[in-house]
C-alpha cells in the first residue's frame, strides 16, 4: 500500500498537509441537546496541526458547549469528534485528556482551596514522567514569574489575571498536543489581554495547536490563523483570520446572534 | 447537680476527648464523602455498625487479637463502602441531591435489618481484650483502651492529612471536591475518586465502630443511626466537608456531650447532639470555623419530584375502593386483618401529611413523626389529666401538633434541599428527646399508660370493626380537606414554591408563610393520626413514634408518587399490609422498606401512580 502511494520522500512527518486530512481535531455533523433545547445543528469544523483557530460567536451561540463536546463533558446526540484521526466521541473526559488535549475552562476554574503549586501539578496529573514534570514545572515558573512568588498561597486569592495565567500554565503542564481555551481574555484588563494573546502565540510557536473560543473577535483574529463564526448553533462563516478581520459579515453575525 | 472536683473534671475531660476522637473519625468520613460527592451519607452509620460487629466477631467469637481484627474490619468496611458507591449511588450522580440521600437511607435500613436478622436485635457484649490497668498521669487516670483509641485516631488523622497534602491521589481527591468538572479536565477519573472517598471513609467508620464497641463494651444494630447523626453534627460544627473541621467538631461534641451528661444525666446525651445540629444549621451553616467555605450551593428548584404524568384514578374506582374499604368488616370478620387495615389508614394519614409537605410544597421532611408524637401525647394528656371528652381531645391534639410542630420546624424554613432533610430529621429527634426528658409531663421512658379508649358521644369504641370505621372515616375527612387545599390557590402557590423558590419569591410569595401553612395543614392530619393511635393502643412512649416512622412514611409517599394523594394511600396500604400478609416478610420488614426505597429512587422515582 505504502509503496503504491509513495511520494518523493520529505523530511517532515506529514508529507502532504492537505489541510483537512491531517487535521488534529475534527468535528463532523455534531448535534447537541440539553434536554429539549438543541444547541448544535450539524456542526463541522477542524483544526490543523500547528494552527491557532478561533471560534467566534455571540452569547449563548453554543461556543462553550462546543468545548464541552470536544472534552467529553457533553455527549452529542449525533456526529463525531476525531482527534489525531481517532474517534473520541463518547469517551470519558479523563481518557480524552490523556490523549493529549489540554483545557483552559471558561472562567478559569482553578482549584481555589489548593495552593498555586498544587494547581500546577494537578495539570500534570496524567503524566508519569516525574523528572520531565519537574523540568516543565521549573520552566513554567520561569515563564510566569508572578506565580513563583505565590507558590504556597491558596489559588483562590489570586487576581483574575493571575488566575488566568495559572489556568494556562496548569493546562500546559499536561504537555498537550492541542489546547482548548474558552474565553481566555474574559474579564481581564487591556494590559492582561495583550499578555494573554502574546502567550497564546508563544505557546503556539512551541508547537502546541490552539483552539480558542472568543467573544472579542478583533483581538482573537489578530493572532489566529483561521476562524469560524457560530450563530445559533450553525457555522455561518469561516475563513482565514485576515479575511474575517474587520469583515462586515463578522459584525453582522454578532449582531444577529445578539438580536435573537 | 453533682459537685465537680478537679479530679472528676479531669476524668470527664479524658472521657470526652476519647469519645470525641471516635466522633472525629466518623465525622472525617462523612466530610470526605460530603466534600467529594456533595452527599449526606445516611448509610455511614451502618458501615460503622457493621465494622463494630465484624470486630466483635473477630475478638469475641474467634478470639483474635486487635491487630488482625482491625485489618479485617478495614478490608470489610472498605469493600462495603465501594459497593455502596458503585451499586447504590453512582447512577444517581446527575439526579437532584436528595435522590442519592434517599438511596443511602434505603441502604442503611437494609444493612441494619440484615445485621439484626443475623445477630438478633439484642446488644452483644464486647469486652475489650486489653488489660484493664489504668495509669495515673498527672492526676488523671488513663486506661489502656483510652490510650489505644487516642493513638489510633491521631495516627489515622495524621496519615490522612499527609495523604491529602502530599500525594497525587490526595490532590486529585481535593481537586474533585473543589471543582468536579475542572478535575475531570485535568484527567482525574472522578468516579474512581468517589469510590476512593467512600472506601477511605468506610474504613475510618468501621474502625471507629470497633473502638466504640469496646469502649461501651457492647454492640447493637441500632447504634448506626446515632453515630451517623453525631458524626454529622460534629462535621457541621467544624464546617461541612472540612476534614480538619471534622476533627475539631468531633472533639468538641465529645466534650460537650460528656460534660452535659455529667451535669444533667445520661438521658440528655442525644439531646445535645440534636440541638447542636439544628443550632449550627440555622445560625451558622458554615460551621464555627468555616469562615471562608460557604455552604455548597444547592439547586434552587424544588425537591426530588420527577416529572411524570400522574395516573388519573377515575371517580368510580375511587368510590368503589372506598365502598370496598367500608364493607371490609362485613366481608371478613378476621380481627387481625381489620387491625392491619386500621394501621394502614393511620399510616395513610401520615403519608398524606408527608406528601403535602414534601411532594406538594417541596420541603423534604424526615421529621414528620414528630407531629404524630405531639398529637398523641397532647390528646392523651388532655384526656387523662383534664378529663376532656375524646372528640375534643383528638381535635385539640391535632391542633396542638400543627401549631407546636410547625413552630419547632420554623428554623428549617431558611434551608434548602439536603439541609431541610437533615434539619427536619434533627427536629423530629428533638421532639422525641424532649418527650424522653420532660418526665413531669410525659412520664419519660415509662410512657403513658391507661390512656382513655376511643369513644364517640360518650360511648366507648373498643371493638375492632368500629375502630376500623373510625380510622377510615378520619382518613376520608383528612383526604377531602387536603384535596380542597391542593386544588385551591394555596395549592398552586405551594407547587410554584416547590418548582422554584427564587421565582416564587420574585412574584411576592412570602416563602416562610407558605412553608408554615404546609406544615400546619400536614401537622393537623399527622397529629390526628397520632392522637388516634394513642387512644387506640392506650399506651405510648417515646419510641411509639420513632424517627424510622418518618422515613417509613416517606417511603410510602415515594412508592405512591410524590404529591399524589391516592399514591400516598396506596403506598401506605402496600407497605403496611404486605409484610403482614406475607408472614415471612414481617421479620424483615425494614429490609423490605430499605430495598423498596433504593429501587424506587433508582428505577422509578415517580412512584407507582406518578408525581403530581
Ligand atoms: N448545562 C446546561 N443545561 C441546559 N442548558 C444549557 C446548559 N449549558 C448551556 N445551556 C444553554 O445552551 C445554550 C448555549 O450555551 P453555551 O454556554 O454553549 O453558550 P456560549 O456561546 O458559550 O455563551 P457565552 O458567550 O455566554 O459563554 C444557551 O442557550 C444555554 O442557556
Ligand atoms: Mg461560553
Amino acid at each position: 500500500m505504502n509503496d503504491l502511494l509513495a511520494l518523493p520522500t520529505m523530511p517532515t512527518a506529514q508529507a502532504t498537509p492537505q489541510a483537512s486530512s491531517s487535521a488534529l481535531l475534527r468535528l463532523e455533523g455534531i448535534q447537541t441537546f440539553y434536554g429539549a433545547l438543541q444547541v448544535h445543528f450539524g456542526l463541522n469544523l477542524h483544526v490543523c496541526r500547528g494552527e491557532i483557530v478561533c471560534l467566534l460567536g455571540g452569547n449563548a451561540s453554543g461556543k462553550s458547549t462546543t468545548m464541552k463536546v470536544i472534552l467529553g463533558l457533553v455527549k452529542p446526540r449525533a456526529g463525531r469528534v476525531l482527534f489525531d484521526g481517532q474517534p473520541i466521541t463518547g469517551l470519558p473526559t479523563p481518557q480524552i485528556i490523556r490523549r493529549g488535549i489540554g483545557s483552559v475552562p471558561e472562567s478559569r476554574r482553578i482549584f481555589p482551596e489548593m495552593t498555586v503549586r498544587e494547581n500546577l501539578l494537578m495539570g500534570a496529573y496524567t503524566r508519569a514522567d516525574r523528572e520531565e514534570v519537574r523540568r516543565d514545572y521549573e520552566q513554567m515558573l520561569e515563564r510566569f514569574p508572578r506565580l513563583r512568588q505565590r507558590l504556597n498561597q491558596r489559588a483562590g486569592v489570586l487576581s483574575g489575571g493571575e488566575q488566568q495565567m495559572l489556568a494556562m500554565a496548569r493546562a500546559l503542564m499536561g504537555r498537550p498536543k492541542l489546547i482548548c481555551m474558552d474565553e481566555p481574555t474574559m474579564g481581564l484588563s487591556p494590559l492582561f489581554v495583550d499578555r494573554v494573546l502574546d502567550l497564546i502565540q508563544h505557546i503556539n510557536q512551541q508547537g502546541v495547536t490552539v483552539f480558542m473560543v472568543e467573544q472579542n473577535a478583533n483581538l482573537a483574529l489578530q493572532i489566529a490563523d483561521r476562524g469560524y463564526v457560530l450563530q445559533n448553533g450553525h457555522i455561518v462563516l469561516e475563513g482565514a483570520a485576515r479575511d474575517l478581520l474587520g469583515s462586515p459579515e463578522v459584525r453582522d453575525a454578532y449582531l444577529g446572534g445578539d438580536a435573537r | 447537680m453533682p459537685e465537680f472536683t478537679l479530679r472528676a473534671f479531669a476524668d470527664q475531660l479524658v472521657n470526652g476527648l476519647v469519645i470525641g476522637n471516635i466522633y472525629a473519625l466518623i465525622a472525617i468520613g462523612l466530610a470526605l464523602i460530603f466534600g467529594v460527592a456533595n452527599l449526606i451519607n445516611f448509610a455511614h452509620g451502618s458501615v460503622y455498625m457493621i465494622g463494630a460487629y465484624v470486630g466483635w466477631v473477630c475478638v469475641t467469637g474467634l478470639g483474635w487479637s486487635l491487630g488482625p481484627t482491625f485489618i479485617v474490619v478495614a478490608v470489610v468496611c472498605g469493600v462495603l463502602g465501594v459497593l455502596i458507591e458503585r451499586f447504590g449511588l453512582r447512577r444517581l450522580q446527575s439526579e437532584a441531591r436528595i435522590a442519592p440521600l434517599l438511596a443511602t437511607i434505603g441502604i442503611s435500613f437494609a444493612l441494619d435489618q440484615l445485621v439484626q436478622l443475623i445477630f438478633s436485635p439484642n446488644p452483644q457484649s464486647f469486652p475489650s481484650p486489653l488489660p484493664a490497668t489504668r495509669v495515673m498521669l498527672g492526676g488523671v487516670s488513663i486506661g489502656a483502651l483510652d490510650a489505644l483509641i487516642a493513638a489510633i485516631t491521631i495516627t489515622i488523622a495524621a496519615a490522612l492529612f499527609a495523604f491529602l497534602r502530599f500525594t497525587r491521589l490526595g490532590w486529585a481527591l481535593r481537586a474533585t471536591a473543589q471543582d468536579r468538572e475542572a478535575a475531570q479536565q485535568m484527567g482525574v477519573d472522578v468516579n474512581a475518586i468517589n469510590a476512593l472517598a467512600f472506601a477511605v471513609a468506610s474504613v475510618l467508620g468501621g474502625i471507629g465502630g470497633v473502638m466504640i464497641g469496646m469502649y461501651f463494651t457492647s454492640v447493637y444494630p441500632t447504634m448506626s443511626y446515632g453515630a451517623m447523626v453525631k458524626g454529622f453534627a460534629a462535621n457541621l460544627l467544624g464546617g461541612l466537608g472540612s476534614v480538619p473541621g471534622a476533627v475539631i467538631g468531633g472533639l468538641l461534641l465529645g466534650l460537650i456531650e460528656t460534660f452535659g451528661v455529667a451535669l444533667f444525666g445520661s438521658t440528655y446525651r442525644n439531646l445535645f447532639t440534636f440541638v447542636i445540629l439544628i443550632g449550627v444549621l440555622v445560625l451558622r451553616p458554615t460551621g464555627l470555623f468555616g469562615a471562608q467555605r460557604a455552604m455548597p450551593p444547592e439547586p434552587l428548584t424544588g425537591t426530588f419530584v420527577a416529572n411524570s404524568k400522574p395516573v388519573r384514578i377515575p371517580w368510580f374506582v375511587a368510590i368503589g375502593g372506598l365502598v370496598a374499604a367500608a364493607l371490609l368488616p362485613f366481608i371478613s370478620s378476621n380481627p387481625y386483618l381489620l387491625q392491619i387495615f386500621t394501621n394502614a389508614w393511620l399510616f395513610a394519614m401520615l403519608a398524606l401529611s408527608i406528601t403535602l409537605v414534601t411532594g406538594t410544597a417541596g420541603q423534604m421532611s424526615l421529621g414528620q413523626a414528630g407531629f404524630l408524637a405531639i398529637g398523641g401525647y397532647a390528646s392523651a394528656l388532655l384526656a387523662m389529666r383534664l378529663g376532656w371528652p375524646l372528640e375534643l381531645s383528638l381535635l385539640a391534639g391535632a391542633a396542638i401538633a400543627a401549631a407546636l410542630g410547625t413552630l419547632l420546624m420554623w428554623p428549617v424554613f431558611r434551608l434548602r434541599n439536603q439541609y431541610v432533610a437533615l434539619a427536619t430529621l434533627g427536629i423530629g429527634e428533638v421532639i422525641n428527646q424532649i418527650i424522653l426528658n420532660w418526665e413531669g409531663l410525659t412520664n419519660g421512658v415509662l410512657g403513658l399508660s391507661n390512656i382513655p379508649p376511643l369513644s364517640l358521644f360518650g360511648l366507648p369504641i373498643v371493638e375492632t370493626a368500629p375502630i376500623y370505621w373510625f380510622a377510615l372515616a378520619m382518613l376520608v375527612v383528612a383526604a377531602l380537606f387536603q384535596w380542597r387545599l391542593t386544588q385551591s390557590h394555596l395549592g398552586r402557590t405551594w407547587r410554584a414554591m416547590r418548582e422554584d423558590e427564587v421565582a416564587a419569591r420574585a412574584f411576592g410569595v412570602s416563602l416562610h408563610r407558605y412553608k408554615a401553612l404546609a406544615f400546619i395543614a400536614g401537622g393537623l392530619i399527622a397529629g390526628l393520626s397520632g392522637a388516634f393511635t394513642a387512644h387506640m393502643y392506650s399506651y405510648i412512649n417515646n419510641e411509639t413514634f420513632a424517627a424510622t416512622t418518618s422515613i417509613l412514611g416517606l417511603t410510602m409517599v415515594i412508592l405512591g408518587g410524590m404529591g399524589n394523594m391516592s399514591g400516598a394511600v396506596v403506598g401506605a396500604i402496600a407497605l403496611t399490609a404486605l409484610p403482614e400478609l406475607f408472614r415471612p416478610l414481617a421479620d424483615a420488614r425494614y429490609l423490605l422498606y430499605g430495598v423498596v426505597l433504593l429501587l424506587l429512587v433508582r428505577f422509578r422515582p415517580q412512584g407507582l401512580l406518578g408525581t403530581v
